[in-house]
Parts: structure tokens; sequence; C-alpha cells
């Protein structure tokens, strides 16, 4: 097992290394950079270049490719992941700024997508072609058709309209106000919890569906054991699996992810700061956060695969 | 009969006091209004954003500022200037500061600050940017001769020195501070204005809170105010609709206008102006058939603006048929004569038949197929896009619209790297000097990204700047205009913006301008009961 997680460790190097090289090349490509989107687009009458090249020269974006990149990973060797090209701050401090807010978000979205997703899976599998599962399916598919920032605007809109409300505009750390906390993230956590969870209960469903089939079950079930235990002890353990890998994935996705539904709701998170550093050509603040992304993305895929050993005992790794 | 009529005039007295107390500014409360864009730093003298503007000016101050009832926006009003005297030769500009000003920091604002404050914008040291350094060219040297006075020598006489000293952007710094980093303001606040710097999260708001040793004694009248970013429009409307924030002072779209008048009716007071932006056509002058002053005239002729105003300003931000100056605005010409240029005539039908004679002329065949780039930026410029590409088909020519996205927009056009595209430009003050500097030649000024040499039309800009009476510079912007709009067509206007600010009833003390750079010192501004 201590070899396979040393091997898996490992493995991380050469992919964030190709997502490194990937970034800072796609970003290259494309038209414009920091300097043009800071001082072109205000409609002014006034241009210089001269201010321009200054810029340009005091942000290294006069040094060649190369020398860019080499320069990057040698501060991404020792993590330093420099200042931002907009702000001229450090990006640690962005992200960190941020990073409260989104972390918090995904945990809120997850808790609500699973206590939604694994009862609702279940129930769908044990009353199998009957209203129930067709109404939770119904409510799955309903989940997955609607883009959770389109059910944020509906909320927002029904809250204005309804009761002339809507959510704080600033966010307010969990330990400093748990009201004003609340009142802000639950509606966004709502939004995206729901399709999150459709996805869930549809993986729960057919998991379930299938263990429910095996003999082992059929065993227990002819044994006289009580259907609770069964489920909790027997299916739910080995239906889990695959719905952990998905729900997994999809925390990840979250942390930087819900860029519409920042937006919808002006939350001030990792994705909207996404948005942000590709709009205005902010290089370094961007690759640091594809590093961070594809980071957290390797590492929860890697707790997974260490899960699955923990829930089944079957799987034995090398 | 007597009794009655003193009666009468104790009750008029009584409502007329009542109506003064009614209007009477009242101190207090917190002014929240979204902003939708962040500044990348806090400095004046090098951003170019209005995001900058709403939520830092109302740290400082600058030298003289637009005076902030006038809704023409371009009224002179002193600031930290008290008054200020013009030699007879022209090049000579005195100004007399007030007295007892000071930095948040408690020190005394003198006239050496004012002076390092310009010295900075005009001749930045080397490794120091300016933004604005161009546009006091004419500035030969700036001078303190005591405490309480600045003088400004220029090389030639400007008509629009005074103008451009009323940019909202040039905050007086302290001048030690900057002897000991030009780079200081970049990332840290200190001015004299009426409110003080709490705190900036990046990405979420700005706190700031009245400034008790303000020099405007009893202003301001707001205790704070905080300025939230919020990139996404429909979450700024729905901040005033849910009453969590008073303001949004950029502007918004009519449709939003007309539902947060019909979701709180008395609750929302709306002031509309034009506005000092505008989206151009640039043509390429360097691209075939474009270089044939035929074809850009066709492609002026074939846009039915008389037409196109009534129908967009319905469903975006623009309205006014415009030449090369904000309609109504002392220099802008007006409508009946704007009316004779080619491109702005009442009869569509003659004008596309026109075009086509001009188009068949130059040699271009029916169904001519060309590519516009457009900004992915879909308020105005997908609806004008959209208008534009009809309106150039119906004189046979086919139109392909390209799409780029905002921040490699100008980059491309820059390069020429098109044929006819949308370009745009924003003033903070509606300024002759200022609006038409846009359109001289390449060689002199590269944001003319139509890529053209005029020494005639640079000719007529020189002049009509240097004119002593407004009579004569008017005379000269119209014969530029003309030159510019119909016998060359080098640029092509669209509509002028239209200005929409819908704002909670309580907001007082603030009045709009064609300029959303303008009028956000917020020292008038109180909130009503």
């Amino acid at each position: 097992m201590a070899y396979y997680i040393l091997k898996r460790l490992l493995a991380m190097i050469p992919t964030l290394l190709g997502v490194a090289v990937l970034i800072f090349v796609l970003l290259r490509i494309v038209p414009g950079d920091v300097v043009e989107a800071r001082y072109l687009g205000q409609g002014s009458q006034f241009q210089s270049q001269e201010l321009m090249d200054l810029e340009r020269k005091k942000l290294g974006l006069d040094q060649p490719l190369w020398t860019q990149f080499t320069t990057w990973m040698a501060g991404l060797a020792r993590l330093d992941f420099g200042l931002s090209m907009w702000t001229g701050s450090p990006i640690t401090e962005e992200i960190k700024l941020r990073f409260a807010l989104s972390l918090q978000l995904a945990i809120m979205a997850s808790i609500f997508a699973q206590l939604l997703a694994i009862p609702l899976g279940i129930l769908a599998a044990l009353k199998q072609d009957t209203w129930v599962d067709y109404a939770v399916r119904v409510f799955s598919i309903a989940g997955l058709a609607m883009p959770s920032f389109w059910l944020g605007i509906l909320m927002i809109l029904t809250m204005l309209i309804v009761f002339k409300w809507v959510p704080p505009m600033v966010f307010t750390p969990l330990w400093v106000n748990p009201w004003e906390n609340l009142a802000q993230l639950i509606w966004p956590a709502l939004a995206v919890g729901y399709r999150y969870s459709a996805v869930g209960t549809r993986m729960m469903r057919s998991a379930m569906l299938e263990v429910l089939r095996e003999d082992y079950i059929r065993t227990a079930r002819a044994k006289g054991l009580w259907l609770k235990l069964i489920l909790a002890r027997h299916a739910l353990k080995n239906a889990i699996l695959p719905v952990l890998t998905v729900m997994s994935l999809e925390f990840a996705f979250l942390l930087g992810g819900l860029v519409v539904t920042e937006q919808v709701f002006n939350l001030n998170g990792l994705g909207m700061l996404f948005v942000e550093a590709i709009a205005r050509r902010d290089y370094t603040l961007t690759q640091a956060l594809v590093m961070l992304v594809a980071t957290f993305f390797l590492i929860v895929n890697f707790v997974v695969d260490i899960a699955y050993a923990w829930l089944d005992p079957r799987i034995r790794y090398r | 009969m007597k009794r009655l009529a003193r009666l009468l005039a104790i009750a008029a007295g009584a409502l007329l006091a009542f109506t003064v107390q009614a209007q009477a500014p009242r101190s207090g409360g917190e002014l929240v209004f979204p902003v939708p864009s962040e500044p990348p730093s806090y400095d004046g003298h090098r951003e170019e954003t209005f995001g900058l503007i709403h939520p830092f000016a109302p740290f400082y101050n600058t030298l003289l500022r637009v005076d902030p009832f006038d809704k023409g926006g371009t009224k002179p009003a002193p600031s930290l200037a008290e008054s200020w005297t013009v030699s007879q030769d022209g090049k000579t500009y005195t100004f007399k500061l007030r007295q007892g000003v000071k930095f948040h920091d408690g020190s005394e604002m003198t006239s050496k600050d004012v002076k390092a404050s310009y010295d900075k914008i005009i001749f930045p040291p080397a490794g120091v940017g300016s933004t604005r350094k161009g546009q006091y060219a004419v500035v030969e040297k700036v001078e303190a001769p005591d405490p309480a006075t600045v003088v400004f020598r220029l090389k030639q006489t400007s008509g629009s020195f005074i103008a451009s000293l009323l940019s909202p952007y040039n905050f007086i710094y302290k001048a030690d501070i900057l002897a000991k980093d030009m780079n200081w303001y970049e990332k840290n606040i200190m001015g004299t204005g009426p409110f003080t710097f709490v705190e900036h999260v990046k990405g979420s708001h700005v706190l700031g809170k009245k400034n008790p040793n303000y020099w405007d004694k009893g202003k301001p009248y707001l205790d704070g105010f905080r300025a939230v970013f919020m990139r996404e429009s429909a979450a700024q409307v729905a901040a005033i609709r849910g009453e969590r924030a008073q303001i949004q002072f950029r502007g918004f779209t009519p449709k939003d206008r007309d539902n947060l008048k019909a979701a709180l009716g008395d609750k929302i007071t709306v002031q509309e102006s034009p506005w000092d932006c505008i989206l151009l056509v640039t043509i390429n002058h360097d691209k075939k058939p474009f270089d044939d002053k035929r074809v850009r005239r066709a492609l002026t002729l074939a846009l039915d603006r008389h037409e196109g105003s009534k129908a967009l300003s319905q469903i975006a931000i623009v309205k006014a048929v415009a030449g090369v100056q904000v309609p109504g605005t002392p220099f802008a010409t007006p409508p009946a004569e704007l009316n004779k240029l080619a491109g702005y005539w009442t009869d569509a039908e003659k004008s596309r038949a026109e075009a086509k004679r001009l188009l068949k002329e130059a040699g271009v065949a029916d169904g001519f197929s060309f590519t516009f780039k457009n900004r992915g930026i879909p308020m105005p410029y997908e609806p004008l896009g959209v208008w534009m590409i009809d309106q150039w088909r119906r004189v046979g020519l086919n139109v392909r619209q390209e799409v780029i996205e905002p921040a490699g927009y100008f980059g491309v056009i820059r390069k020429g790297d098109y044929e006819v595209a949308m370009d745009f430009q924003c003033g903070y003050i509606v300024e002759p000097d200022l609006d038409m500097y846009k359109f001289l030649s390449v060689d002199r000024n590269p944001a003319n990204y139509g890529r053209y040499k005029d020494p005639v039309l640079d000719d007529l800009y020189d002049k009509q700047s240097r004119a002593t009476s407004v009579e004569e510079r008017k005379q000269l912007i119209r014969t530029f205009e003309k030159r510019l709009l119909e016998e060359e067509a080098h640029y092509l206007m669209t509509l002028q913006w239209n200005r929409i600010v819908p704002h909670s009833s309580k907001v007082r003390g603030w009045t709009i301008t064609p300029s959303h750079y303008l009028n956000n010192t917020l020292d008038t501004v109180w909130l009503a009961q």
C-alpha cells in the first residue's frame, strides 16, 4: 500500500507538469495581454506606446517565452506563485481571500447533495418501477436539465417578487456572523447542490439496483435479515463506490467551476476570480488557479482511490 | 379680508419653510452602491477605468472639479483651488489654493503637493507610468511660487486647458510620499477627500467613512459609503430592487429602468442624460476597397440613424443621433444642420440609393462580402452590430460578423487585422479637444485605428483648439465634422449612448452628467429618510 501511495504521488508530478505546459502555451496563443486589457479597452483617446512598453517590461512580458516559463517553474518549485499581473498583489493572498467562501459553498452544496442523493437513490432502487421511482427520476432528470445558475436566477427572482428580499451582497465569514453567512450562501448551495444531487441520485439508483440483484443480498434476505440492515451493511457499502467517485469529482469541480453561479449571486469566490483572471489576461493568476484546481482534482482522485480499499476489502493496491 | 390675506401669507411662508426644511440635506446614513468593475491599482494617475473613480474618488480632491450640480457636466468649479486667473497671453494659469486643507494623516496640503502630483502626471520620471501624459503636452512647467499658489505655464494657448484640469483622475497626492516612492499610491490611499479609507476587500467591496476634518465644513453628509463590486448587471438590478443598494452610478438599460420603476414606483427616481460615450465604426484605410472614400461614404449612407435611434433606444443604451460632440452640448451641431450630412439625411431611401450609386461607381459588386469585427460585449455592441449588418445588407453588402473576446479585441484592431470594426470612445468631459483627438492622423494618435493620415483634418483640429472666440471654434468644429464624417468618411458614428440611472428616491444631492466618470466625490450626496 505504501509503495502504491508513493507511486501515485510521484505520478502527479508529470501530470502537473503537463498541465503547466498546456496552460502556459494556451494563454499565450489567445490574442491580447494584460497590458492591452488594462489600457486599450477603456475608450480613451490618448494611448501611449511608451507606457505600454514600460508595463510589459515591469511584468517580464518582454522576455522570451522560454525565460518566462522557466521563471514561473522555478517559482512553483519553491511554492511561490508570484504576483498577480493585474493587481500586483501576491497570488496566494488573492486566492486566500476567496478560498474560504468557495470551500464553504462546496462543502454546503456537497452535504445538501448527499443528503438528497443517497436516500433518494436507495428509495428509487427499492421501489423500482413504482410511482416513487418515477417521481425520483423526474426530480433528478430535472436537476440535470436545469443549469444551477438558472435555478439561482429563479430563486433570486422569487425572493425578490414574493418576499421583496435578496441575499446579502458581501461575504461574512461563518464565525463572524453565522446568520448573515448562511443568508448569503444557503441559496447558491441549494441551487448547486440540487444539480449535484441529481447526478448522485441517478448513480446511486443504478448502483443499488445492480447490488440488490446480487446473490449475497438474496441470501441475506432469505436468511430473514432485516431490510435496513441488509441495505446498510451489505448493499450500500458496495453500491456507494461509483457514487463516491462521481461525487468527489463534482466536489473538486465546485471549488473552481461555479463561475456563472458565483456571478448570479455575486459571490467573491474562486470561480469568479478565474473568469476575471482570464478576461484580464492575468497570466500568472490564471496559471496559478489552473495548477491549484488540477492539484485539487489529483488529490481528490487519489483520496477516492485510497477510500476504495477502505470501503471494499477485496480491493488491494500493489 | 386683510386677516385672510395675512393668514394665507403665513400659510405660504410655513409651506415654503417646510419645503426648504424638507430639501435641506440630512446628515447620516451609509450609501451602498454596486460597482461593475474593479481597478487594478488605486493610482488615479495610472488607471483609466470608472471602477477606480466610483469607489476611490471620495478619498481625494482634485485641483478643480466639474460643478456637481451641472447636468451638462462641463462647468468648472473650485475644489482645492479657490480661484484662478489666466494671463493676457493665455499661456499662464495661476491658481490660489484653499487654506487649511488637511490630508487624512493630518498634514497640511500646500502647493508643493499639487505641483508634485501634476509633475507625476505630466513629467513622470523614468519607470513611472502616466496614462494622461499626452493630454498635457501643452504644459511647459508647473510651479509652486508660494504654499498657496500654483502656476501652470503653457507652451501655447489652449482652449481646453481648464477642462483638462477637471479630470476626476487627477487626485492630489502628498508630495513627501511621492518623493520617497512614486508608486506608493498604487497600493495605498491617502488624500484630502470627504471620506477616509477603511478597507478594500478585493473582489468584494470598499468601505469609506466620513472625514470629520473635511475642509468643506458641514460636508460630507453621509456617515460613510460601501461600494460593492458586482460584475453581473442582473445582480446589480436585484440589489437596487431588493433595497440592499441605493444607486449604481454607471447606468442601466431601458429594460432595467422600466422593471425597477414598475416594481418600486415612487421609491425609484430616474435620471437620464446623453452619455459621453459612443461606438464608432472604424474602417481600415489600408484594405481595399475601403481605401476608396466612395465606399466609406456608402457605408455611412446605408445607416438610417433616425429610425435606428427610435428602435434601438427601446432596447439598448443608445439614443441620440450624433456628430463629433454629444448632442445638446455647447459645441454640438444642431440637428437641422447635422441632418444635412451624408448618412444623417432623414430620407432613408434617398440615402440608400446614393449608397448603391457610390458602390457601383467604385466598382463594388452587388453582394460584395466583408467581415465586420465586433467586441464581445453584449450591451450595446451586440444590438448595434446586428442593426448595422442589416442596414448594410439593404444596400447590397453581404456582411459577416466576427465577435472577438473583449480583452484581445483592441490588440487585433490596433494591428490592422480587420476590414471594418467597432471602435469605442468615452470621455470624462465633453470638450472638442478631447473628443476629436481620436480622429487625428495615425502618426499623431495611435488610437486612430483607421490608419489614415489627413493633414487637413489635423490642421482643422489645431486651429479649433487655438481659436479664441467660441463662434470661430464652432465653425472650425463643423468643418472638421463634415470632413471626417461626410467628405472623407474616415470614421462612422453610430448613436450616442444614453445614460440611465434609476436610483432610490432617498438618494439626494447627486446630479447625473454625460460622463460616468464625474460626480463621484459624494460630498454633496445625502440620504433622505
